[in-house]
């Protein structure tokens, strides 16, 4: 046989290296980091302005255009910031909490389908691996205040932990629901059902709603600001985190927010789908869009709850509500 | 001007400090803060740990019992950081000056950025104060 391995192995090698490069980009640039870092500070800017004008003002306004550039000033200054750690902080994990803030938003939209009805990596199941990585985000806000040693840090991660255990359960519940109805546990199947069928907000409305507040509890936002209640714990568990560390903390609750309006996006807004001459990726940042004005007029027009007020109100009201949702569905109503 | 100087004039989230005052300052610098005068604008935000903020704006004069904090809480600030006297007591101690239980001004006690005279001084004069102080940073 005269078959001519060197080439055969350099055929492959180069098909190798187009692949890896194009997946490496893909993961880097588009829509992966990059992309995903540029839309979380973007939509830290439309939060902060669209609360601004329900509020009557004006918001950032003389950085860049109308104070685009807001978010991204605020970054590099905390990152030109001296890093302090606390002399009596158990020094590991107050290190390697701002990291896992930011890094667990960041993986989990990976599996959200952005570009097309597939998402980067998709898998039987990433649904699941979505409910996971938000108990890991708060066990790591939990770390976080707990190792910064104070007694404002302290209060804040006790109150997110026992937060988790009012709104989780819910959140957990009404997910499932999506699922049933497309019959799969895989989030690019269920936007790939909605296209085919109609958005599961229309047949499922109480799902959406219970989903929205849980997701408000999630990220902390103003009903549900427990955790770092301003006016009472100074800034709640991240109180003591300055310059650098305090940088990635917020970037980590922006890409929490890119990943709560994708993710209201895709299990109830149909996700990211072709309309007429319109590309997915399009549909994908309107809609999203659209979920973080929902979320930031729910944020100005609540105001705090207190700690039992907001568990029993998890308890009392949505916990039922989610489970009638679920009921419905096996019943034959928006599934 | 590069990008981190660009930054820092950019994004002066402030911490306020009351060390013994009447009250007036706070009230005026809580209207800067709040929908008429929102110096959001600028990008400034009321932080509430020191750890997070960039200038301590302190009304009131420095009295006995509140040296040690106010000491306490500038140093808790991560630099570079700045300083605002705002109203005449912050700058001299005005009506307290030489009381018993009165140091004097903030400058006694730590290095001062900007003055903001006034009793109490107006919302629009400690934007001014705020945006002069900006300006120093970009000279710096």
């Amino acid at each position: 046989m005269g078959l001519d391995y060197a080439a055969v192995e350099k055929e492959v090698c180069k098909k190798m290296t187009a692949e890896t490069i194009v997946s490496m980009i893909r993961i880097l640039v588009f829509p992966g980091a990059l992309f995903l870092f540029t839309l979380a500070f973007f939509y830290e800017w439309v939060d902060r302005k669209f609360f601004a004008r329900l509020q009557n003002r004006y918001g950032p306004l003389h950085t860049g255009p109308h104070g685009i550039l807001q978010p991204i000033a605020d970054f590099f200054k905390l990152l030109s910031k001296e890093d302090i750690t606390p002399h009596a902080s158990d020094k590991l994990v107050f290190i390697l909490a701002p990291i896992f803030y930011f890094a667990l938003p960041l993986t989990t939209l990976f599996v959200i389908p952005i570009l097309s009805q597939t998402s980067l990596i998709s898998f039987e199941g990433d649904l699941i691996f979505v409910i996971f990585a938000f108990t890991l985000i708060i066990i790591t806000v939990f770390l976080a205040g707990w190792s910064s040693i104070n007694r404002f840090s302290t209060i804040g991660s006790m109150r997110a932990a026992v937060q988790m255990l009012g709104y989780e359960i819910p959140m957990g519940l009404v997910m499932v629901g999506p699922a049933i109805a497309a019959g799969s546990l895989s989030i690019s199947r269920i936007v790939e059902w909605q296209s085919l069928n109609f958005w599961l907000i229309l047949l499922q409305p109480l799902g959406f709603a219970v989903f929205t507040v849980c997701l408000l509890a999630e990220l902390q936002f103003v009903p549900f600001d427990i955790p770092e209640a301003e006016t009472e714990i100074v800034a709640g568990w991240r109180t003591e985190f300055s310059g650098r560390k305090l940088a990635l903390l917020r970037l980590g609750r922006d890409l929490e927010l890119v990943l709560a309006s994708a993710l209201i996006t895709s299990l109830y807004l149909g996700g990211s789908q072709q309309f007429w001459l319109i590309p997915p990726i399009v549909i994908f940042l309107v809609k999203t869009t659209f979920a973080v004005m929902l979320l930031s007029l729910l944020r100005a027009v609540f105001a705090r709850f207190r700690i039992d007020q907001m568990l029993s109100g998890m308890w009392k009201y949505l916990l039922p509500l989610a489970a009638l949702q679920i009921i419905l569905i096996q019943l034959g109503l928006g599934g | 001007m590069n990008l981190f100087k660009w930054a820092r004039t950019k994004s002066p989230w402030i911490i306020h400090f009351n060390t013994g005052g009447c009250n007036g300052c706070d009230i005026e610098l809580t209207a800067a803060l709040t929908p008429r005068f929102d110096l959001e604008r600028f990008g400034i935000l009321l932080e509430g740990s020191p750890r997070h903020a960039d200038v301590l704006v302190v009304t009131g004069p420095v009295t006995l019992q509140v040296k040690d904090r106010l000491v306490r809480i500038y140093e808790q600030m991560p630099e570079p950081k700045h300083v605002i006297a705002t109203g005449t007591c912050a700058i001299s101690g005005a009506p307290f000056k030489e009381c018993y239980n009165v140091h004097g001004g903030i400058d006694i006690v730590l290095p001062v950025d900007a003055y903001v005279p006034g009793c109490p001084p107006k919302p629009e004069a400690i934007i001014d104060g705020i945006s002069k102080l900006i300006q120093k940073i970009k000279k710096e």
